[in-house]
């Protein structure tokens, strides 16, 4: 299934929910004297002082759902030749092998960037908890102190600690089963060797600034970080439900090779 | 064409033990951290009769990892009625079509192709789940298929035309230290337990959630459905606290082959 059908294929849902989105307006939003929402406001914080991820939000187009390595240098990202193989006949076989495509989960961080869906933080003291609209899925990201468990179950979101650097939420995640891909259009590969490390920032109130860093020694010389990814802070609306299972029917058409 | 399997008649209850099986014997890779918060008697056991914590705002914390005390697919998840000696109030339709669906032996149970199970059913699942309670908004987290709910607590009123979905539309209020949760916005035609029996878009589900102790959960699930039933019914689901361990990632449809051998007779 070409890539440009399956974003339109999204991009028509998207458009379609968007009259039946959820409104509410969402409470404590910073405004200004004539009322209009100040995103720029500072990042509220939480009860315990950090700083507060809480908010629907999502990220600010496609381009790092296409590409994770957009506006970095050739050089920055070196894949193995084993890498280049795959990254090669994923694209040859037009992205028909892409899981995302059969309603299995996008792995980590390639979940965060679909520009298309929203996400919802709630941040309590010891659990950050993610939400996503696509495919109905949801991240534990464990804030209590723990280390990060070896020999985990493979699994396709990884298991995921935080710990505050400042101002920033310093995610490490592993325990990823090598099957999901890092992005969309270039068809980068992912291992179970994998180990990210998401930076999370609320630049001010209505920015989220992530940056990842990918380290996966099967598939990639040295360990790379993406370019600022921005989130937008989606106001007055919420996540809604996204089952890809139901009705499901392009799955039979997706015949891998040409 | 008829397999072996389907010629059981709760061909779905042996999927389920044999994924019970499957997560008994993959506890080793369980994860296992000391639940923090946790009253512990001396010996450093959790004390689980202890009395339930409270949030900053004086209300019960209903946060938690939570399991049916059931534990398997038996009783209420098989039969939600399986406690009612007088069974349900049906209309005519929704008995016969329960009677269908036993005969066609569930193949259609959308717990088989990987469907969500709607908000009532889920509450029977035997896999754990997470509560999050947070001002104004708490969360369940469900190991199976990662689903998950929110039950709105801002104060929000039901909504005047809701999208319908699987889980519908949740608000809550506290009446004492009781969590009062109504819901609508359901799809049509959703399935309570594996047997079959319905739930309609015109249902109205209340569930009040209690916890007594520390360790105790216990949900009444009110369903007020007129197009199914000739009027209101009640189930209790009790659930346990989860203390020690972290749910598993469950993606039914990873790998899935069952579908295509859900033939019925």
């Amino acid at each position: 299934m070409r890539i440009r059908r399956m974003s339109l294929w999204l991009a028509v849902l998207a458009t379609a929910a968007s009259s039946q989105w959820l409104n509410y307006p969402t409470a404590g939003i910073p405004r200004t004297k004539d009322g209009k929402p100040n995103l720029a406001a500072p990042a509220p914080k939480a009860s315990d002082g950090k700083p507060d991820l809480s908010g629907v939000w999502m990220a600010d187009g496609q381009t790092y759902f296409f590409d994770l390595a957009a506006g970095l240098k050739p050089e920055d990202v070196v894949m193995l030749p084993a890498a280049k193989a795959l990254q090669q006949r994923h694209i040859d076989n037009e992205h028909g092998e892409d899981p995302l495509g059969r309603c299995l989960p996008h792995g980590v961080p390639r979940i965060n960037t679909n520009g298309l869906f929203p996400f919802k933080i709630v941040q309590t003291p010891g659990l950050v908890v993610v939400l996503y609209e696509q495919l109905n899925l949801f991240r534990q990201i464990f804030t209590d102190g723990r280390k990060l468990a070896s020999d985990v179950n493979p699994t396709w979101l990884g298991y995921s600690t935080g710990k505050w650097d400042g101002d920033t939420l310093v995610i490490e995640t592993t325990g990823l089963n090598g099957m999901a891909w890092l992005d969309t259009q270039k068809g980068r590969p992912a291992s179970d060797a994998l180990h990210v490390t998401e930076r999370f920032r609320r630049k001010n109130f209505g920015t989220l600034e992530v940056v990842a860093t990918i380290d996966d020694p099967k598939n990639y010389a040295k360990p790379w970080t993406t370019t600022v990814q921005t989130m937008n802070l989606q106001l007055d609306t919420d996540i809604l439900e996204f089952v890809c299972n139901e009705n499901e029917k392009d799955i039979p058409h997706m015949v891998v090779g040409k | 064409m008829r397999t072996k399997k389907t010629s059981r008649t709760w061909w779905w209850v042996s999927k389920t033990a044999a994924a019970l099986v499957l997560s008994i014997s993959a506890s080793a890779q369980w994860i296992s951290y000391p639940t923090p918060g946790i009253p512990r008697t001396p010996d450093g056991k959790p004390n689980l009769s202890a009395p339930a914590p409270r949030t900053e705002d004086g209300k019960p914390d209903l946060s938690g990892l939570w399991q049916p005390e059931s534990g398997g697919p038996d009783k209420q998840f098989t039969d939600i009625a399986r406690e009612i000696k007088e069974g349900l109030p049906f209309q005519p339709w929704a008995a016969d079509i329960v009677k269908a669906r036993r005969a066609a032996e569930n193949k259609d149970d959308p717990d088989g192709h990987c469907q969500p199970l709607g908000l009532v059913k889920m509450h029977l699942h035997p896999y754990p789940r997470r509560m999050v309670q947070v001002p104004g908004l708490t969360l369940i987290l469900f190991e199976r298929d990662t689903n998950y709910r929110q039950i709105f607590t801002d104060g929000r009123p039901l909504p005047e035309d809701p999208t319908p979905s699987f889980n519908g539309y949740s608000t809550a209020k506290w009446d004492g230290d009781t969590l009062v949760v109504q819901s609508i916005g359901f799809k049509d035609n959703l399935w309570l337990d594996i047997s079959g029996t319905p739930l309609t878009d015109a249902a109205k589900v209340t569930e009040r959630f209690r916890r007594p102790t520390f360790g105790k959960l216990e949900i009444d699930v009110t369903i007020d459905d007129p197009k199914a039933y000739t009027k209101p019914w009640s189930i209790r689901v009790n659930q346990l606290l989860a203390v020690d361990q972290e749910m598993l990632e469950f993606v039914c449809l990873e790998n899935e082959k069952d579908v295509p051998h859900l033939v019925g007779k």
